[in-house]
């Protein structure tokens, strides 16, 4: 067990894969040399040398589509796109390629691709360094959205993505990146994909989230005792139904937060989805905290980012409902 | 050369000398100012003075630039006050877009600079509309979009060039190639030279030396000129050299081991004092007045823009839409 941080964590993974694997291929912009812009891939292309980890010219497009065609032949990519925000240009090769090649082929064809790339906002990166579009992809059938909320997940989730056969998006919150650290287990070990996690319990409300909020949700629930359980999806696509019916069979009572903005975002599918199944159970609407329907703003980011006080509010706006 | 014309030339040459300064200074306070933890962020502009100055000089008030975030220099010459700059930088309450982008991210209406955006080479296929727009409604203005080098590589980039030989449009592609995409050398950003990528799009393509501010001034005059007489778009391969990071969040030594430093011969600068001195323009005593006059102004300016405050919080919200909606009224109720 070593204390580290999300970069550390993820880096140390992609070693200890590559290492194992030699169909492993990493590629994207600035990853080789430099390392990444935000250090995730140190040093390993002095490691794999640089036909395993490519720095590729500046085309989004370029990278995502030449890594699906490295996973048609033999090998298992991992493209990284610098910011999730210069991944439009790609969805082209996401959506109407990677994600669509298994159905169109008969199975055939496959595309065991992970596809990693930093999100969200937290660093005063402004309108284009800090975008969540998890929403986007998960509107994507063909398409598996994972993200990590620590160090620790980090590693198990990635490690599973890379075996897992079909293409992954990999959404890393660059919030967390060096923002908190933990003890990270040796050795492989998997953290399932569609699987979520109950990262605290409690009877009286349910808060379902993931990645980059979760600490926040964590802390404020502590904070301000709230008895209640906190999901942590890891997986967002597909979700995790049962664990979420479970929690809200429960407690009746659901706060959703995430960092997107509200309007048809992940917020919005797990309430369809909650209603559908437990209507019954439920004893107060459920309440979203998110980012507003805005672009995100640079100088006045903390107005923009979900918190404790907006999070408190929502709960207890809940527990007024008997 | 007849007496007016040379001392037409010479003033037009002092206030670009003195705009390469101003940038060359007010450069050096922002990243030392980052380093102070006073400003955010910031993509420095050192080594591509000479060559957006030279491209400015040779432009009408009617022309319209698409530029991206290493433009200071040529929005400084242009004319865009340099408290402009700061505030943006800043994102305080007297930046126009009200500290929405982040830092280099600049934005002046009012001397057709368009807004700067931070996806590589997006705004290049929208210079295209732009161009098509001015040859439409017959404004005889010329768009002129810059970009670094590394942005060549993106669809973007093709599409644009393909549409502006095809539309044949008043469209002048003024490539930085400063060498450097990040860590990315151009040898490894593209196997063939930039301005030769013209050529497949049965486009002009040239290449000048952006450290000479005569030469890019003559060359990009030259194709603005022809723009403007409907002889379609040029392709400009500008050389110079990133002379700082990246950003303020980059390290080069990480990646390269080629400086080049100030005041040495490859400093647009020293290159610029050199030729001036050469025409028998400026003396030491006028440099040494303009880069006093330069400080003095790039630091009260500074201390002056970072007195203002932050926008009002609910400024964060306003302006997505001509008429904002019911969701967001709502969402911003619950933050304010
Ligand atoms: C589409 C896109 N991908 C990645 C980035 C991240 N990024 C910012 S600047 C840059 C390098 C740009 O190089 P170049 O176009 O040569 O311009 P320079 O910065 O050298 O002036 C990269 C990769 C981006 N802004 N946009």
């Amino acid at each position: 067990m070593t204390e580290m941080n999300m970069v550390q964590a993820i880096n140390g993974t992609l070693d200890m894969a590559m290492a194992k694997d030699s169909s492993i291929i990493l590629l994207g912009e600035d990853i080789g040399v430099d390392g990444g812009v935000f250090r995730v891939t140190d040093g390993l292309q002095k490691k794999y040398g640089a036909e395993r980890v490519i720095d590729t010219p500046l085309v989004e497009l370029g990278i995502v589509g030449m890594a699906i065609g490295m996973a048609l032949s033999g090998l298992k990519p991992i493209p990284e796109i610098q910011f999730q925000d210069f991944i439009f240009t790609a969805m082209d090769q996401i959506i109407n390629q990677a994600a669509k090649i298994r159905y169109r082929s008969g199975g055939e064809y496959t595309v065991p691709m992970v596809l990693r790339t930093p999100y969200g906002g937290g660093i005063r990166g402004g309108i284009y360094h800090s975008q969540s579009g998890e929403a986007y992809f998960a509107h994507t059938a063909g398409l598996t959205v994972v993200t990590p909320s620590n160090p620790s997940d980090a590693k198990g989730l990635l490690l599973s993505s890379i075996d897992y056969g079909d293409p992954v998006i990999f959404l890393e919150p660059k919030k967390l990146y060096r923002s908190m650290k933990m003890e990270v287990k040796e050795g492989d070990y998997r953290v399932p994909l569609r699987k979520a996690a109950v990262v605290r319990e409690g009877d009286e409300v349910t808060a379902i989230t993931y990645g980059s909020m979760v600490p926040l949700v964590k802390s404020t629930f502590e904070k301000n005792n709230v008895n209640g359980d906190i999901i942590d999806l890891r997986t967002i696509l597909p979700m995790d139904i049962e664990a979420i019916v479970h929690s809200v069979e429960k407690t009746g009572r659901v706060v959703i937060v995430h960092e997107a903005p509200r309007t048809a975002g992940m917020g919005a599918e797990i309430s369809a989805a909650i209603t559908e199944r437990a209507l019954e159970s439920l004893l107060a609407p459920i309440l979203r905290v998110t980012g507003p329907d805005s672009p995100f703003p640079y100088r006045l980011e903390e107005y923009y980012m979900p918190n404790e006080n907006r999070i408190m509010k929502a709960v207890n706006k809940l527990m007024e409902y008997r | 050369m007849p007496e007016v014309e040379k001392s037409e030339e010479k003033s037009r040459l002092i206030k670009a000398y003195t705009a390469v300064i101003l940038s060359r200074t007010l450069d050096r306070k922002i990243v030392t100012s980052q380093r102070q933890g006073r400003v955010g962020f910031y993509t420095p502009t050192m080594g591509q003075e000479t060559l957006q100055i030279g491209a400015s000089m040779a432009l009408e008030a009617k022309d319209l630039i698409y530029g991206y975030y290493r433009d200071v220099p040529f929005m400084l010459h242009r004319g865009v006050p340099m408290e402009n700059i700061i505030n943006q930088i800043m994102g305080n309450r007297d930046d126009s877009a009200l500290g929405r982008q982040m830092p280099s991210h600049y934005s002046d209406k009012k001397r057709n600079f368009m807004s700067v955006q931070s996806p590589v080479a997006a705004h290049l296929p929208v210079a295209v509309g732009a161009a098509y727009a001015q040859k439409y409604r017959k404004t005889g203005a010329v768009v002129i979009a810059t970009f670094g080098e590394g942005s060549t590589s993106t669809p973007d980039f093709h599409a644009a060039m393909n549409m502006a030989a095809v539309f044949n449009l008043p469209l002048v592609f003024l490539c930085e190639n400063n060498g450097w995409a990040i860590s990315l050398p151009v040898e490894k950003q593209t196997i063939a030279e930039i301005w030769t990528k013209a050529a497949a799009y049965g486009m002009r393509g040239l290449r000048v030396n952006g450290n000479d501010m005569l030469e890019t001034y003559e060359v990009v005059k030259e194709a603005v000129k022809r723009a403007r007489e409907g002889k379609g778009p040029t392709l400009i391969d500008a050389i110079s050299f990133r002379m700082g990071p990246h950003s303020t969040s980059d390290d080069p030594t990480k990646y390269r081991t080629e400086t080049v430093d100030e005041g040495s011969d490859r400093d647009p600068v020293v290159v610029t004092e050199k030729l001036l001195k050469a025409k028998g323009f400026i003396d030491d005593k006028l440099v040494e007045s303009i880069k006093t006059k330069a400080q003095k102004i790039v630091d009260e300016k500074f201390e002056e823009c970072a007195k203002i405050p932050a926008p009002d919080p609910k400024t964060a919200f306003e302006g997505v839409y001509a008429e904002t909606t019911w969701m967001l009224e709502e969402e911003v109720r619950d933050i304010l």
